[in-house]
């Protein structure tokens, strides 16, 4: 999903567990209840080999998922199918906890919204069945951008979701900005550094952008830009290359625009003050995703005609580009009806009707019909009647495809955070944060028997 | 004579129709308290000595097995637990008294016949613990932040640059918050205690011509030593267990770390899925809180009087 209400959905869960965390025996009582419902399955079961037969008879479906407005979406569905009824649940609060528990309890949905991040997680936990005995679901491969089916399918044949949006990156400008002060929009990291420098030096209060220390799926980001691997499959291990040559460079590069002042460390994206100093002119660009461009046309109409959008700045002539965020649409554990789901998953997520709901939605698609959608090759009024969309859709082609994330990923962003978050209050440097990072990987997955080894 | 023991006894195994009334009384209580407390609990110590087990390589599928002492060994061997331990023993050692003081200030000053208008300053000190906890964070959040703050925008005007959120700030302004919402309702339960004290005391004191300050600090001062002994037990449970006002800043301030309080840390392990691990911790923090405030209470019940 896109992050674009991070703040306001952090909010809603900081409520959440502060109802969970109250005496210290009621935050106890508070991880039993979340452990309550799970099963310790014998060693050597297995949910792998599903059949994927059609039931005869009318179906029903259940499929959870945090997008707004999908009710009209599968509506038109149901009305176009009405031997495979499908039913919806939005789990928008506390997505991953709900789902967590319905498969503890045995009551998973056929189908449920899962971010590309959390596939490996949500892998390991037993959370999903392979639906690449359904040749449908196999033959949609090549109607998808190519690093989106490699995250639904691990790297390997089997076919456990499919890709339903993206966030393929790009540099958002202020270019009245940058035209004040006759500075050029950068093409490369190089430039952008050296146009950091410039504008700083030309207004005081201004920095290029800002560096949120907590903000890992963001800097993750980066990381692939630059074909870093997190994580790497080969012998049937997880091999944990998080602190990679590739990542160090990233890591190096953002250290020194932190030493120098020349991005700003005290802003938190999407929150209230980082609004508000791009109100005040204080930051000139802003590395976002395809979801974000309705961000600043939405808090900050003033603005309009001001911003423009274009490809990140690269590596050297390398074009690559990097995704942040996005989800999939998982098939999962218990699914009876896999042969209906497939039909369904993959109308819902590459039929051009289906995705241009979606996309009203806010949802950058991930299939390839969907970049072909005509509201995505439309000038927006706020870019100054720009076709922006192209600029995204050349960036998710763009992306590396042996991109992998980890099964204990959220751990890990967690204790990459902690890290960064030290460096840029000056206590170590981002490559120590890698380090952090990559020892809590290993460790993590050690905690929970996952066989790694570092890569 | 020989019959009335076993009266006695009776009344206590609570036999007869008495006693089914016990039993419909108590329900309602012990129902809930039994299934979402004694079973929860019961639940993370019995998970807290599980560790997680896997077979099938990579992508292989998990199981739990007993593990003995692993996960708390896991716990003390956790530097960031340590760490966050110590955090909010500092918090604690200077937010809890600093809290009580101006508590029982307030509590005094309401309670003298000096002071007029006394139901209005009653509700306006006791008003912050009606806000929830989490909307004054967020409120004290915005007064804060650099970027949204009338307070650091007025303190800049006279060239000051305060920076409540840096790294060694970030902890004092997670305290006031705790002291802006806590003050109120600690010095309304000494007050109450104020209010029952009898007035003849207050009469036998005049006559031997004690000042308003000696009745304060020799009368009513040790007379409701027993309500400050409860409020600092409340106050220090409430320190061990700190999660709300850091959470909260934690959106606007990456200075407060996933691990800052001992149950952040709790919550991080265990949106990691490592249930176990978070189950040890949990049990750890509550023993140590069980510990500290019994152990407070020890230590003061004979000097109090209780």
């Amino acid at each position: 999903m896109p992050a674009a209400s991070i703040w306001e959905e952090d909010m809603s869960i900081v409520a959440r567990r502060i109802r969970l965390a109250g005496a210290a025996f009621t935050a106890l009582a508070g991880v039993a209840a979340l452990t309550a419902c799970s099963s310790s399955s014998s060693p050597g079961s297995t949910s792998d080999a599903a059949s994927c037969k059609p039931a005869g008879g009318t179906v029903t479906l259940q499929y959870w998922n945090t997008v707004p407005g999908m009710d009209q979406i599968v509506a038109l569905w149901n009305q176009k199918n009405p031997t495979i009824k499908v039913e919806i649940k939005n789990v928008s609060n506390d997505q991953y906890g709900q789902i967590g528990n319905a498969l503890k309890a045995g009551t998973a949905p056929e189908l449920a919204q899962v971010g590309y991040d959390e596939l490996a997680n949500l892998r390991i936990q037993d959370a999903f069945v392979d639906a690449s005995a359904c040749t449908d679901a196999t033959a949609a491969k090549d109607k998808f951008v190519p690093w989106t089916w490699s995250q639904t399918s691990f790297g390997g044949t089997g076919v456990f979701a499919m890709p339903q949006d993206t966030g393929p990156m790009a540099l958002f400008v202020r270019s009245d900005i940058f035209q004040k002060h006759g500075v050029a929009i950068p093409k490369t990291w190089d430039e952008y550094a050296a146009a950091a420098q410039k504008l700083h030096a030309a207004d005081p209060n201004l920095t290029i952008t800002f560096f949120d220390p907590n903000n890992a799926e963001w800097f993750n980001g980066l990381l692939w830009q630059n074909s870093a691997r997190m994580y790497q499959y080969a012998d049937n291990k997880w091999q944990v290359t998080v602190d990679s040559t590739q990542s160090q460079q990233v890591a190096e590069y953002w250290q020194k625009l932190i030493a120098a002042k020349l991005v700003r460390t005290d802003l938190a994206n999407t929150s209230p003050p980082m609004y508000a100093a791009y109100e005040k002119n204080q930051v000139a660009t802003y590395v976002g995703a395809a979801w974000a461009y309705g961000m600043f046309r939405d808090n900050l109409p003033k603005q309009a005609g001001e911003w423009t959008i274009v490809p990140m700045p690269t590596w050297g002539s390398n074009p690559a580009s990097g995704d942040w965020g996005g989800s999939t649409v998982a098939f999962m554990k218990g699914n009876k009806h896999l042969y209906e789901s497939v039909k369904f998953n993959v109308w819902l997520n590459s039929d051009p009707e289906a995705v241009a709901l979606e996309n009203k939605q806010g949802l950058y698609p991930a299939s390839l019909a969907g970049l072909q959608l005509p509201a995505l090759s439309a000038g927006v009024p706020y870019y100054d009647n720009e076709k922006i969309f192209d600029v995204f859709a050349d960036s998710s082609k763009n992306i590396d495809t042996n991109f992998a994330w980890g099964p204990t990923q959220k751990t890990v962003n967690l204790a990459l955070q902690d890290a960064m978050a030290k460096a840029a209050a000056g206590n170590g440097t981002l490559r120590d944060a890698l380090k952090a990072a990559q020892d809590k990987a290993l460790s993590s997955m050690k905690d929970q028997a996952i066989p790694a080894v570092a890569g | 004579m020989t019959t009335h023991p076993a009266r006695e006894g009776r009344r206590l195994r609570g036999g007869g129709p008495r006693g089914g009334t016990v039993v419909a009384f108590l329900t309602p209580f012990f129902l809930p308290f039994a299934l979402f407390y004694l079973v929860p609990v019961g639940y993370a110590l019995w998970q807290s000595f599980r560790v997680i087990r896997r077979t099938g390589g990579q992508f292989g599928h998990a199981y739990t097995t007993f593990g003995g002492f692993d996960q708390y060994a896991q716990v003390f061997r956790n530097s960031e637990f340590g760490a966050s331990l110590g955090r909010v023993a500092l918090f604690g050692i200077v937010q809890v008294p600093v809290m009580l003081f101006v508590a029982l200030i307030m509590a005094l000053l309401l309670d003298t016949p000096l002071l007029r208008i006394k139901s209005f300053f009653r509700i306006a000190a006791f008003m912050p613990y009606a806000v929830p906890g989490v909307i004054a964070a967020i409120m004290w959040s915005f007064l804060y932040s650099p970027q949204l703050s009338p307070i650091v925008d007025l303190l800049n005007g006279i060239g000051l640059r305060p920076d409540f959120l840096g790294p060694g700030a970030v902890l004092w302004s997670a305290a006031n918050i705790s002291t802006w919402l806590w003050t109120g309702y600690n010095m309304l339960i000494m007050f109450s205690a104020l209010q029952s004290i009898p007035q003849e005391l207050y009469e036998a004191a005049k006559i031997d011509g004690a000042s308003n300050w000696a009745v304060a600090w020799r009368i009513k001062v040790p007379i409701i030593a027993p309500s400050i002994i409860l409020t600092t037990v409340f106050s220090i449970i409430g320190t061990l267990q700190l999660y709300a006002e850091p959470a909260v800043l934690r959106q606007i301030s990456s200075n407060i770390s996933s691990t800052f309080t001992p149950n952040m840390l709790a919550y991080a392990v265990a949106s990691g899925n490592n249930y176990q691990q978070a189950a040890a911790i949990s049990v750890t923090i509550a023993v140590i809180t069980f510990v500290l405030s019994f152990g407070f209470m020890k230590l003061t019940a004979k000097r109090a009087g209780l």
